[in-house]
């Protein structure tokens, strides 16, 4: 147990020395800037859940590699964990997600679809979509690592841009190809902007320009047999994000529970690493020409 | 890596609207801004064009030293940094506040030879 305690504490902590500009300090919402074609970037973030009477505490860190394929096509991989106080600390599964820009220019609305296919059992912990009716967390995680989860997650994402603030929406259908229980809905909504929007002309680590800060809102929507906020959780997320130098940064979010069925508390942090060029670097490993 | 695309061309499809092609600087009575516009320079945009802005050959980017760039209007340059023209390799900064795109703008117009 212990053991398996300080191998999810080592997975964060090495995924955290191995991980840009302006890095949204959203996590659940999704706004319309992908990543520049052939960066990747490594993330590891973790949601840490604080338990109602008779749950336990929960700590669910996860690896995201994010690549931008094109500049309309970025893809990401997920790689996820999960560990109770008092169970077991396991392997929930992976993610493979791909959002795409349809229009080319910067509009008043700017739409991204969002499609994402999850390999996960149902211990996954991390949260980075809330959907369907509330999730029940009183089994243990042998009994719910049995039960494996093909799903598909679409996302449909609206994004503006209006005096350097960014507002976003998300609307969020997920299907669970493993059962047939129809489909889930979710949303997610999100207004954030940097705490100042001229750069100074030194390098510096504190200065304002470097802080972005907002809210984020979401929650499920029930399912196809019962749509709408019956049982269901939902949760406030004031979210700040400190992007600590070129290419690394900070992310924190303490998400309010604001239903029953939600937990009381969702904590999240997020350290990023972007590595710029990693295609061209790649190819120059396997001996292409400078 | 091989710098300076002199042979850069515009891409004639990349077009932009007349009334953003007139936007003036509004930061253009603030030189000192061009400061905080080298250092986003340097962090955003020197992987395809260079840290002296004359364009990696092998990112097909533009040699922002060139007339052809150097002509075009501050409104004109302001509008491509928020669009990007994603089919060509050209990312959108519209992440960046607007008076960061400014402050690249100011930094762009330092690029000519002659400084």
């Amino acid at each position: 147990m212990r053991l398996a305690y300080i191998a999810l504490f080592a997975f964060s902590l090495f995924a955290s020395v191995t991980l840009q500009a302006q890095e949204s300090p959203y996590f659940v919402t999704y706004d319309h800037h992908l990543e520049e074609p052939g960066n990747l970037e490594i993330e590891t973030s973790s949601t840490v859940g604080v338990p109602r009477a008779g749950q336990h505490w929960f700590f669910a860190p996860y690896l995201e590699l994010e690549y931008g394929v094109t500049g309309r096509w970025t893809s990401e991989l997920y790689l996820e964990g999960q560990s109770t106080a008092g169970d077991s600390a396991i392997f929930t599964g992976w993610r493979i997600e791909n959002r795409f820009r349809p229009l080319a220019r910067e509009h008043w609305i700017n739409p991204v679809l969002y499609l994402e296919y999850e390999n996960i059992n149902e211990a996954s912990r991390i949260r980075k979509e809330i959907v369907g009716a509330a999730p029940e967390l009183n089994e243990s995680n042998a009994e719910l690592r049995a039960t494996r989860a093909h799903e598909l997650e679409t996302r449909l994402i609206l994004s503006s841009t209006a005096h350097d603030w960014n507002i976003s929406e998300n609307f969020i259908v997920e299907k669970n190809l493993s059962e047939n229980e129809g489909f889930e809905f979710g949303y997610a909504l999100a207004v954030a902007r940097p705490l100042a929007t001229l750069a100074s002309g030194k390098n510096c680590r504190f200065c304002r320009e470097n802080f972005i800060a907002g809210v984020e809102l979401y929650g499920g929507l029930g399912t196809t047999q019962g749509f709408g906020l019956h049982d269901t959780a939902h949760y406030a997320a004031p979210a700040i994000s400190w992007q600590i130098s070129d290419n690394t940064s900070l992310r924190f979010s303490p998400a309010i529970g604001l239903t029953h069925g939600s937990s009381p508390a969702l904590l999240r942090l997020g350290y990023s690493y972007e590595i710029r060029g990693f295609s061209t670097k790649l190819a120059r490993l396997f001996g292409a020409k400078p | 890596m091989l710098a300076q695309n002199s042979a850069y061309q515009p891409d004639p499809n990349w077009r932009v609207p007349q009334d953003a092609a007139m936007k003036p600087n509004p930061l253009a009575r603030k030189p000192d801004a061009a400061a905080g516009g080298k250092k986003l320079f340097l962090r955003n945009c020197t992987e395809c064009h260079g840290q002296d802005g004359s364009g990696l050959v092998k990112k097909h980017a533009a040699d922002l030293q060139l007339p052809v760039v150097q002509n075009q209007s501050d409104g004109t340059l302001f509008w491509k940094i928020t669009n990007g023209n994603p089919d060509r390799g050209m990312p959108s900064f519209s992440k960046l506040p607007e008076p960061q795109r400014w402050q690249l703008v100011l930094f762009i117009r330092k690029l000519k030879p002659e400084n």
